[in-house]
């Protein structure tokens, strides 16, 4: 089947077999590899990106379906070679170690911050509990979210002091 | 994935309920995927032709009306429902089991229809609309019929849907308007899991009903109880309704006492 859609602002237009997902169809029709390919069935997060201005898992979401659709992937975050204020506030809070589970983190948080722009700790514990991380450890990424929004006090009782 | 199928997005009911006449074909309605793509991915389900029902436009949306109550059609996800300002107003007790649903992500795409129909023993929905005394109006080319939820589930994973069917609208009557409800699930981890438990306990038009997922071949529920009912006899009641098993989530026994617990707990939390 044809299919037109917007990544990242840019049109593209593939014929894909029916019975291939969004994320097959990022990574290996678009090469866009940012997005991750963790669990297959809903439980991980990594496949995680922006579809209509919702997260979606794009492991189950057909790619015919996506059809119209406009999709923001990890690679649209960064502009001119400037990671965004999110992108920032992750690296500054030691928020990624092995980076797998990041790019769906970030588009989950992206939701997160639209919806609450200053979002509770356990909003974004509510908002990120679709996204698992096997080695940063939450706290970080929990504090990057605080920080992107401005709310970073210094005194969340840190497993890294000091910081 | 491992599994071949043709994709069609009928864009008119009519065209919908003709292609689901079609008896050499096995199809599956696709409309939130978060259960079907899975399933056809593990190959538990193989259909032929998967049928996509988001560009009927009558699918969507929920409405609220004093005379017909709450309506909510094919396409409306969980997140929907837990942005609705009338499911806030009049049925709050919809929007706590919504809210214990997976993920945000699958709140996107999952929709309440999906979730009634896959007729998981866990469904989260189910409980709340059981309580409310939820109607499922399934349509077909031969025309339309309603049943009450709870004779629509007839097992594991299986409805009362002939294969030419599918659940146009699920309707909240709107007699239980404004029901005082709670819905608790207990979960191995404090994020998105299946349920070990799930009990909904609710006041609805007078009467307390008790409603439990995971706990028997379908989601139960109990007849209206008085309002007056000791917990006691609550909680035998709703002993004699379910039948657990032992599984990998846990033992039957904790599942039984659980479920005693939630009852005891959510009867005094909705009569406060």
């Amino acid at each position: 089947m044809n299919v037109k859609l917007t990544v990242n602002g840019e049109a593209y237009e593939r014929d894909v077999v029916e019975d291939r997902t969004l994320l097959r169809f990022i990574r290996e029709d678009l090469g866009l590899t940012g997005t991750k390919d963790g669990c297959g069935a809903g439980e991980c997060g990594a496949c995680t990106v922006y579809m209509n201005g919702k997260t979606v898992n794009s492991c189950m979401v057909l790619a015919v379906e996506a059809d119209g659709a406009v999709i923001e992937t990890i690679e649209g975050e960064a502009a001119d070679g400037m990671l965004s204020k999110l992108q920032e506030a992750f690296d500054r809070n030691h928020a990624v170690q092995c980076g797998f589970c990041t790019p769906g983190m970030l588009m989950s948080a992206k939701e997160l911050i639209h919806n609450h722009p200053k979002p509770t700790v356990e909003q974004i514990k509510e908002g990120l509990e679709g996204n698992l991380c096997r080695c940063t450890g939450y706290q970080q990424i929990i504090e990057a979210v605080l920080d992107a929004t401005g709310q970073l006090t210094g005194k969340e009782g840190l497993e890294h002091a000091g910081k | 994935m491992l599994h071949r199928f043709s994709y069609v997005a009928p864009g008119s009911r009519k065209e919908l309920l003709d292609l689901l006449t079609t008896d050499y074909v096995q199809a599956k309605i696709l409309a939130g995927g978060t259960d079907l793509l899975v399933n056809i991915r593990s190959g538990v389900a193989t259909p032929d032709m998967v049928i996509d029902i988001k560009k009927i436009t009558e699918y969507s949306g929920i409405t609220w009306s004093d005379g017909e109550g709450l309506v909510l059609r094919p396409a409306v996800t969980i997140n929907d429902v837990l942005c609705d300002a009338s499911v806030r107003d009049h049925f709050p007790l919809l929007q706590e089991c919504g809210h214990d649903l997976a993920s945000y992500q699958i709140r996107n795409r999952a929709t309440v229809i999906g979730n009634v129909v896959n007729a998981s023993p866990c469904s989260d929905m189910a409980p709340g609309l059981l309580c409310l005394g939820a109607q499922v109006m399934i349509a077909s080319s031969r025309g339309t019929r309603t049943v009450p939820l709870e004779e629509f589930f007839i097992g594991v994973k299986e409805t009362a849907l002939a294969p030419d069917e599918l659940v146009e609208r699920i309707i909240v009557p709107a007699q239980g308007k404004g029901a005082v409800g709670k819905y608790r699930k207990l979960k191995r981890v404090n994020g998105h899991d299946l349920g070990i438990v799930g009990v909904a306990v609710a006041i609805v038009d007078g009467h307390v009903r008790i409603a439990v997922s995971s706990a028997a071949p379908t989601p139960v529920v109990t007849e209206g109880l008085p309002p007056d009912i000791h917990v006691d006899e609550a909680v035998k009641i709703t002993m004699d309704m379910i039948h657990p098993i032992s599984d990998i989530r846990c033992t039957k026994e904790y599942r039984e006492f659980m479920v005693g617990m939630f009852v005891r707990r959510l009867l005094a939390e909705v009569r406060a």
